[in-house]
């Protein structure tokens, strides 16, 4: 008998963090082994509410919990920013596919976040430390409109600005709008692109964040030379069943929920509204 | 395939000894249109067997409109559908690619398509909306049914098509083998039905829908037929193959439950994300997204077009948009350019 793949894995709410005015973390203990890959997505039900497809962002090397970093912009996430410790949700998946890790081998890896966008990337990134003597190295570009919308603060102005010391990684980081304590770049996440000491012909790009941070940056990666290939995308798009039966997430005749989410712009370039 | 002959009285008393142990729904007419009834032994003698396909398409069997998908549905019994035609025939390619073929399985659709018995019969009087002719079907079953049903002068070709079938038969001593006339006889009446096809649309010409690919410009589509569009979603809820669907939850206390519902393409809210954004914002995007998927995104996920010729999206269209002309028009403008 296949199992029913509409049926949530109960998960215990175990913290709720707030990261920025509009943007929270849940952490979730979920009651059996939940595994996923950097990039996939997983539907979280909040029970009686509604469901939702989100990207986990904590590292899929963390078999104990999941993290989803949500946005407040509807019911469901609503919903989420209230959740309190001890309150069960469902989730499903892993639903879609993965960052192509092997691809990256030997590479140069340039991530390019913006906004709740640092999302997938941050379980992207965690998965390349983890397995960081594959890459050549890793450039870290991340954006927000200004200092307080920064998520995961203590993690990118203090914990792993640390790691640089130790591996081949640095940072970039912009806000559009700075304050006076602000000791890093401004403007749009494009300005992290600028001057790039990168062999970009031996590098991939990922790219995660609002439509439109992530129509300029590509227009920008092709502008100093990446190839559509060796750009990467995560797209989003109304998903309800993950798995390629109920439609509502089509490209073109692709499913973002089966064939994507992560797709490189070679695959998107000719299809409509991309940039939604 | 094995055929044999049966007279209609024949028949009748046949179907009606099936009563007692089965559901059987059959074609009746309502209003001009056929409609699937229950099967009673008062009804027995209203069954429509030489017209055409009913108004509601198969898939109403085997996809309810709203249904429990957590918990899955439990009793799920075993139904015989009659007067099914070729049409909602090809459309199980498409269903059954979806729910039952991918990687991912629907439970409750594979257990209804377990549990359904289809007596599908040939298309004797197609209807001025019908083009399965243009589409590369036959208005005769081929394929996908377990028996099918040709009405002859005082009797039926009983055509078996799958075990199922055959068993359903059994030893029965009221079925004669077919002879070479009534075949012959069979074969000219199917030979007039597509000449009849042929008449109707003799004036459309979409046989080239393979140019459709990559047409996603609205600037295609901003015809003035499109226009009449009210986004009612009829023509998906009536199409043999549209599978959308969105989920709701009703979860409570932790007993997860969750219905899957019927949605349509053709509603401005189908593709909204939380951000209030939608990638088709316009009429003519949407329509367009119909056809598209019918004629090329479903040809690509699985192999067949999505369109079957039953022309329920063209006899159900409140806008009365013809969609035979609008497809037409549409593969003209693209030669042009």
């Amino acid at each position: 008998m296949d199992k029913n793949i509409y049926k949530p894995i109960k998960c215990e709410v175990i913290d709720n963090i707030k990261e920025s005015p509009t943007i929270n973390t849940i952490v979730l203990k979920p009651e059996k082994n939940f595994s996923f890959l950097a990039g996939q997505f997983a539907s979280l039900t909040v029970p009686g509410i509604g469901e939702a497809p989100f990207t986990p962002s904590s590292s899929p090397f963390d078999k104990e919990k999941i993290e989803f970093t949500v946005m407040k912009t509807g019911r469901v996430t609503e919903k989420i920013h209230e959740l309190k410790k001890g309150d069960i949700v469902g989730v499903r998946g892993p639903f879609g596919k993965p960052y192509p890790l092997e691809k990256f081998k030997g590479k140069e890896v340039l991530l390019v976040g913006g906004g709740v966008g640092l999302a997938p990337i941050r379980a992207l990134f965690l998965a390349l430390v983890e397995t960081y003597t594959n890459y050549k190295r890793i450039l870290f570009c991340c954006g927000a409109r200004t200092p307080q919308d920064y998520i995961y603060k203590e993690m990118i102005f203090d914990k792993w600005q640390k790691l640089c010391e130790k591996i081949p990684l640095c940072f970039r980081i912009t806000v559009d709008r700075k304050d006076e304590n602000w000791k890093y770049m401004e403007g749009v996440v494009t300005v992290t692109l600028d001057n790039l000491d990168m062999d970009i012909k031996n590098s991939v790009a990922v790219v995660c964040g609002p439509p439109i941070m992530m129509k300029f940056t590509t227009l920008k990666l092709l502008e100093i030379g990446f190839t559509p290939e060796n750009i990467y995308l995560s797209m989003e798009r109304k998903m309800y069943c993950g798995i390629g039966h109920c439609r509502h997430c089509m490209i073109g005749e692709l499913f973002v929920c089966k064939d994507g989410p992560v797709f490189t712009y070679q695959e998107l370039k000719e299809k409509p509204n991309i940039w939604v | 395939m094995e055929r044999l002959y049966i007279k209609s009285e024949d028949w009748n008393g046949f179907i009606k000894g099936k009563l007692k142990e089965n559901r059987i729904y059959v074609p009746i007419e309502k209003n001009n249109f056929l409609f699937y009834e229950i099967l009673n032994e008062e009804n027995c003698e209203k069954i429509i067997y030489d017209r055409a396909r009913t108004i509601e398409p198969l898939k109403t069997f085997l996809y309810p409109f709203k249904e429990f998908v957590v918990p899955e549905i439990e009793n799920i019994g075993e139904i015989i559908v009659m007067g099914v035609t070729s049409c909602d025939l090809q459309g199980l390619e498409i269903l059954d690619s979806v729910f039952k073929e991918g990687d991912y399985k629907d439970l409750n659709y594979i257990k209804r398509r377990e549990n359904l018995l289809i007596i599908s019969f040939d298309c004797k009087e197609p209807y001025s909306s019908c083009f399965c002719n243009l589409v590369g079907v036959n208005p005769y079953p081929e394929k996908n049914f377990d028996l099918n049903l040709s009405k002859i002068e005082n009797g039926f070709i009983v055509e078996i098509g799958s075990e199922k079938g055959k068993e359903f038969i059994g030893q029965d001593k009221r079925f004669y083998q077919v002879n070479q006339t009534q075949i012959k006889n069979l074969e000219e009446d199917r030979k007039k039905v597509i000449e009849k096809l042929e008449e109707i649309n003799r004036n459309f010409d979409i046989k080239n829908f393979e140019n459709l690919e990559g047409m996603y410009q609205k600037e295609y589509w901003e015809i003035s037929d499109v226009k009449n569009c009210v986004s009612c979603g009829s023509c998906t809820f009536n199409c043999p193959t549209c599978v959308c669907f969105l989920l709701e939850d009703t979860s409570d206390n932790g007993n997860f439950k969750k219905v899957k519902v019927w949605d349509s393409c053709q509603f401005p809210g189908y593709a909204k994300m939380a951000s209030g954004e939608t990638p088709r914002p316009t009429l003519y995007d949407r329509y367009a997204n119909r056809l598209l998927c019918k004629y090329w995104y479903m040809r690509k996920n699985f192999n067949t077009i999505g369109c079957t010729g039953c022309g329920r999206c063209i006899s159900g269209c409140i806008g009365k948009i013809d969609k035979r002309k609008v497809l037409s028009e549409v593969l003209r403008k693209k030669i042009k350019v």
